[in-house]
């Protein structure tokens, strides 16, 4: 017994030293990229985690509908947002997160499409002949011309017939926000403070039932949030021990260097600051908010910006309160230029800081529709504050990719992450 | 003479290096590309502005006249969104396009409906929803068989000479930034400045080229094209006033001129741009699809498929050899989201 343990020991020793010297050394390209994935499962698996939290919660309502367990299931949909967002900077370098992330966070979509909606609403669009489907409704659908069996609503329906049926994005039949819908309703309340305000009775039975079918509305809502989970465990699965993200990334260290700074550039500057906060400031439109049933965007876009954030400096936080953090991006930029890691550290924080501002501001009752209203100065300086932050990191994230040598990797587009050796080819 | 004078600047200049070269690459962008196209639409808007003060009504000839010059004036210029271009909103109020939700057309028939008096004020306009601000706007107020007849008729022409006066005061702004300022920091590069080196300045012209390229391709040819079972021509980029076709002419036109200027270094590269650019306008003209309403014809359809991926040849060759030329990469772009 003895021997063995001073053997593990001196093993141990070892190890612990061989690891001190590596990082004398700087970070290797290679433990960079696998604190990355080590960061990626871990938010996978919390997101996971929170969903199934989110399902219980459910069904929880769906079983006993009553205004306490409505409100338990709109805080546990809360909750699985905070590590979920934080997700979202593996999207645009990853192929195998984006193409499947359109399955779990599509946005913005036409509401109509799965339940009953306000008059002011309007019906079927130019754009999208389904916007006022219905499928909580009507048992017997109509799309394109193909008659579809939607008496038994099963996440394979949602999945399948129903998710950007007829080719348009905006019938967004799975994900957070069709739950965020089914939990909340329509905030009506255009720039005017408050949240969607659905009724616990739109889940009771029998003659408390209000706006009818509440146990096609549960049946949607069950099935939406089972898909959920089911889509969260195979992401987590990819970012596991060997799992073919981890793989993908893995292949070639440069291409996974890239990858990750493609990320961080893509959310930052055309998905964050564009899409998701310019775009809806510009057009004052309340409906352009990216979590509007809710009124949670505030939080949305901070912990995207603190996914961003965390990659950088490879460390996260996880929903149980540990520290999954290693070798970063920042080590390895820091050993060849240590003025662009202050630079870039420093516009990370100042966007922190920024989106701060917002979060801060909504949740002490200033919401974010509220800021989006013509004429409203400091909603807008508020959003701009987060915008240009965004804009501004994207600039030095640009030149940390020129410091590392990767401008000829990066920016090729996706597919060619997909397959790395196409890059030489 | 020309030679003469050739070999006197060399003999100035024994070891003009690359920092030279990228100097005269920026002055000669700069001068004979970006300036111009800005005084061009400054001049074309107010002329814009004076038609719609002189005459309201949708159907005149020479309001229409005026807004297709400066409408054109625009698309040779909006491949240049850095700087002033993207100040206080400017190019989004002078052109939201895509509008996948329809919020133009909502925008303008809310403001017609409750005769919202800011329709009627040039000064505050900028305020309102880029959806209802820019050419784009203006093309519903004009030409839309709805909006151009809607609501009460003083209301709906205060409205086009709003927008039209709003179109000319912005595109004044852009012009008198670049004149006054932003010229100079594009020659004034170092440490603490916007452009800490030519470099960054090159990567920001390579930058409209390649953005430019990906946007005509994806939204002015995606957008209508849709799938094969599914086309879209009422996706189309300003089918109604029928400038679909025309505004792809002439981006091309402006690209091809950015991608001489900066391939001039390398006259094999600078002669093959040129002619896979003019093959792509001959393309273009041959197909004479004014809204490219041929998407929904299979054979037509090949033909814009076509042109789409010759355009996407292109992009790529010049991210793959113009870029490392100039030693930068096409960085991000607003197009990155989904």
């Amino acid at each position: 017994m003895k021997p063995y343990t001073v053997t593990t020991s001196i093993v141990a020793l070892s190890f612990s030293l061989g690891t001190a010297a590596m990082a004398d050394e700087g970070a290797t390209k290679a433990a960079v990229l696998d604190n990355y994935a080590n960061i990626a499962a871990a938010k996978y698996s919390d997101s996971l985690i929170t969903a199934k939290r989110l399902q219980e919660r459910v069904n929880a309502l769906i079983a006993d509908p009553s205004a306490e367990n409505l409100n338990s299931a709109k805080s546990a949909w809360l909750a699985a947002r905070v590590p979920y967002q934080q997700t979202e900077v593996y999207r645009f370098g990853n192929a195998i997160v984006d193409d499947w992330e359109g399955k779990v966070n599509a946005w913005p979509l036409d509401e109509g499409l799965i339940d009953y909606v306000d008059p002011s609403y309007g019906g079927p669009s130019d754009e999208n002949e389904l916007a006022a489907l219905n499928v909580v409704a009507n048992p017997a659908l109509s799309l394109s011309g193909n008659e579809i069996d939607a008496s038994v609503i099963t996440p394979a329906l949602l999945e399948g017939a129903l998710h950007e049926a007829d080719g348009v994005e905006a019938n967004v039949a799975t994900g957070y926000h069709a739950i965020e819908f089914l939990l909340w309703g329509q905030d009506l309340n255009g720039h005017g403070p408050g949240a969607g305000n659905r009724s616990w009775t739109d889940y009771a039975t029998g003659d408390t039932c209000t706006n009818g079918n509440c146990d096609r509305r549960g049946a949607y809502l069950a099935a939406a949030v089972d898909l959920l989970v089911s889509d969260l465990e195979w992401m987590s699965s990819q970012w596991a021990g060997t799992g073919p993200a981890r793989a993908n990334l893995m292949s070639n260290e440069d291409a996974g260097l890239a990858a990750i700074l493609t990320g961080m550039g893509s959310l930052s500057y055309g998905e964050q600051a564009g899409e998701r906060m310019r775009l809806g400031l510009m057009l004052n439109d309340p409906e352009e908010e990216h979590d509007c049933f809710s009124d949670n965007t505030h939080n949305s876009h901070y912990y995207d910006g603190l996914g961003v954030q965390n990659v950088y400096h490879g460390e996260y936080v996880r929903v149980d309160g540990t520290l999954v953090s290693g070798p970063s991006l920042s080590d390895l930029v820091a050993a060849s230029d240590a003025s662009l890691d202050a630079e870039m550290t420093a516009k990370l924080n100042k966007t922190m800081r920024a989106l701060g501002r917002i979060k801060t501001a909504a949740e002490a009752g200033f919401a974010y529709d509220q800021m989006l209203e013509r004429g409203n100065a400091a909603g807008e300086a508020l959003i701009m504050g987060g915008v240009n932050g965004l804009i501004d990191q994207t600039q030095s994230i640009e030149r940390v990719v020129a410091a590392l040598g990767l401008n000829q990797i990066a920016f090729e587009g996706s597919d060619s992450l997909d397959d790395p050796e196409a890059v030489f080819q | 003479m020309r030679r003469i004078t050739l070999a006197f600047v060399l003999f100035l200049f024994p070891v003009a290096g690359l920092a030279n070269d990228a100097n005269l690459v920026i002055d000669n962008i700069l001068r004979g590309h970006i300036l111009p196209r800005f005084d061009a639409l400054a001049v074309e808007t107010q002329g814009l502005d004076d038609a719609a003060a002189r005459d309201c009504a949708p159907t005149s000839p020479e309001l229409r006249a005026a807004y297709g010059k400066a409408f054109d004036a625009w698309i040779s210029a909006s491949h240049l969104r850095f700087g002033p271009t993207e100040l206080e909103d400017r190019a989004f109020g002078l052109a939201f396009w895509p509008d996948s939700r329809g919020a133009t057309p909502r925008a303008l028939a809310a403001l017609i409906a409750n005769e919202d008096l800011i329709g009627r004020s040039p000064n505050h306009y900028h305020e309102v929803s880029i959806a209802a601000r820019g050419f784009y706007a203006l093309e519903f107020l004009l030409y839309d068989k709805v909006l151009m007849t809607a609501g009460d008729a003083s209301y709906h022409c205060a409205l086009v000479q709003t927008i039209a006066a709003d179109i000319a005061s912005t595109s004044q702004a852009i012009w008198d930034d670049w004149r006054m300022d932003y010229a100079v920091t594009l020659k004034k590069t170092g440490p603490g400045e916007i452009y800490r080196s030519d470099t960054e300045v090159l990567q920001q012209m390579f930058k409209t080229l390649t953005t430019g390229l990906q946007f005509t391709s994806e939204a002015r040819l995606g957008r209508p094209l849709g799938t094969f079972d599914r086309p879209r021509p009422n996706r189309s980029e300003a089918r109604r006033s029928e400038r679909s076709s025309r505004h792809v002419a002439l981006n091309l036109m402006s690209l091809k001129d950015m991608a001489a200027r900066l391939s001039s270094n390398d006259p094999d590269l600078k002669k093959e741009l040129n002619m896979r650019f003019a093959a792509e306008q001959d393309k273009l003209e041959i197909l004479n699809d004014p809204t490219f309403a041929g998407v929904a014809n299979p054979q037509s359809r090949l033909k814009i498929e076509v042109l789409q991926q010759s355009i996407e040849a292109i992009r790529k060759t010049v991210r793959e050899r113009l870029g490392p030329k100039l030693g930068v990469a096409a960085g991000f772009n607003a197009l990155d989201g989904d």
